[in-house]
């Protein structure tokens, strides 16, 4: 997608190659993501190693975008070395920024110039921190739990004492515009550690918060049944409907949460938000472009939409759901098997359930990121059919090349439950 | 004897292994990862028999990994 000047960089998450590609494609400005373990997704199991720096760095320049690397745990002495490794390979290969909390890491980074921006995990509320921080990032993530008065009394300020980074440019304010939300403030949640000696600020949170709870009276043994059992699990931010607020409250990134989400999540979430801040560029955002988002914005995973506490509330929204409220889902059908360049076709083999004509396909892949059509025609044996089952080798019209390594899905109306 | 085994490529570098069974564990300085002293790679995991006087400071080493990846058997 084309990209028009906006005040804001959309930072998109990338925790597997097939959400990177996505997240290019779908017009973010920059990704983030982490290697090794000394980051937020320690426990992933998608994470990038060390050696992948360099590809993940080329990938994004030569696409054009930036790459910011995510190195914001508690660290122990006994991770220095390490620490001290990822910033001197992630400065070897060009990693645009390194997302930092702890002050090991930003005097370590400094010193190497490596460009440093300040994490979610540092927990910023105030132009005093900023104008501490500002020695060693030009960037730096407000807390989520700010209201957007408070972030332009911030931006306001940043500008009055013209408060710059080691660059020498003003310090760029970011938040965070979608995604899940912490139940406690970001950084400061010990529920996780308390329960599974898992800590959440090593990376390792098991998310008790999204689990359903009774309450057991301790004399008697009576378990009580909350009317919505989701006692602590927040629904997912959303702020495509005020965006235009948040523009006017001096913002400058927008950082997408998600880097244990799927390729279509990161595509369909970036796309949304690219869309909607060349609107707000380009004097076209409105109130039917709004829903419009919104209804694409549901489709992929969420535990319904509220506002964050960027608009004043004092007290979160809980969700009432187990996982997802996504209105589709994904069914997979098959695997890539050729492309033909010449004639726009792609092959595919199909290994469970069946295509038909009309539906609704993504592809993901490691190099192909994620692709999304509507099946005008099949055809098997180069003869056009209505519809093809397992174990047939179907072809149609692509126009994006895909790969053997690539994944073919249905998308189905999810159920309302 | 008892059987320790780890499946290392999981190790977030926590140290709480470490600190339940000093002997047993130490933290690499080159990839931060706890590592099973002694103990020999089969697949992705490291595996060491050692004598069952281990086992109560191993146990609790398998109890507190956050990433539940430390097993113990008799063998």
């Amino acid at each position: 997608m084309g990209k028009t000047s906006s005040q804001f960089e959309i930072l998109a998450p990338a925790g597997s190659w097939e959400a990177l590609m996505a997240a290019i494609k779908a017009g973010a400005d920059a990704v983030y993501f982490g290697v090794e373990q000394l980051n937020m997704r320690a426990r992933s199991t998608n994470n990038f190693g060390i050696k992948d720096l360099k590809k993940i760095t080329e990938i994004c320049s030569g696409h054009g975008i930036k790459s910011y690397l995510t190195l914001n745990t508690i660290l122990y002495d006994h991770d220095l070395a390490l620490m001290r490794n990822i910033v001197d390979e992630a400065k070897c290969s060009g990693v645009d920024a390194i997302i930092a909390s702890d002050q090991a890491v930003m005097n370590y980074a400094r010193k190497q110039q490596v460009p440093v921006h300040i994490s979610t995990q540092s927990n910023i509320t105030n132009i005093e921190s900023v104008e501490f921080y500002s020695a060693f990032a030009d960037a730096m993530v407000l807390s989520r739990e700010l209201t957007l008065q408070q972030v332009e009394a911030i931006t306001r300020e940043i500008r009055r004492r013209t408060i710059t980074g080691p660059s020498g440019e003003p310090v760029r304010i970011e938040i965070f515009a979608h995604g899940a939300l912490c139940m406690a403030v970001s950084g400061k949640c010990y529920l996780s550690l308390h329960t599974h000696n898992a800590s959440a600020n090593r990376g390792a949170c098991i998310q008790n918060c999204r689990r359903s709870y009774l309450v057991t009276d301790k004399e008697e043994g009576y378990e009580l049944e909350i009317d919505n059992e989701y006692i602590m699990s927040a629904k997912d931010l959303c702020t495509i409907d005020f965006l235009d607020k948040i523009a006017n409250a001096g913002v400058s990134i927008l950082k997408i949460e998600g880097r244990g989400r799927s390729a279509d999540y990161v595509f369909t979430v970036t796309t949304c938000y690219r869309e909607a801040v060349v609107a707000i560029a380009d004097g076209t955002y409105s109130p039917e472009k709004i829903i419009r988002w919104k209804q694409s914005l549901q489709t992929v995973f969420n535990r319904g939409f509220w506002d964050g506490y960027y608009l004043g509330r004092r007290i979160g929204e809980w969700s009432n759901v187990d996982g997802s409220a996504a209105t589709t889902r994904k069914i997979y059908l098959g695997r890539g098997h050729k492309y033909y360049g010449k004639s726009g076709v792609a092959e595919f083999l199909i290994e469970a359930h069946t295509l038909k004509v009309g539906d609704e396909v993504m592809i993901t892949g490691i190099t192909t990121g994620y692709v999304e059509t509507v099946i005008q025609e099949i055809r098997v044996d180069d003869i056009p059919v209505e519809s093809a089952s397992r174990g047939s080798l179907v072809s149609f019209k692509l126009p994006d090349k895909i790969r053997p390594s690539d994944k073919l899905y249905k998308k189905v109306a999810n159920q309302p439950s | 004897m008892i059987q320790i085994s780890q499946h290392r490529k999981k190790c977030i570098g926590c140290n709480a292994c470490v600190e339940a069974a000093p002997g047993r564990w130490v933290i690499s300085q080159k990839d931060g990862k706890s590592t099973l002293v002694g103990g020999s790679v089969k697949k992705d995991m490291y595996v060491v028999n050692v004598h069952d006087d281990e086992w109560e400071e191993n146990s609790k080493a398998a109890e507190v990994c956050p990433v539940r990846i430390i097993r113990l058997k008799t063998l």
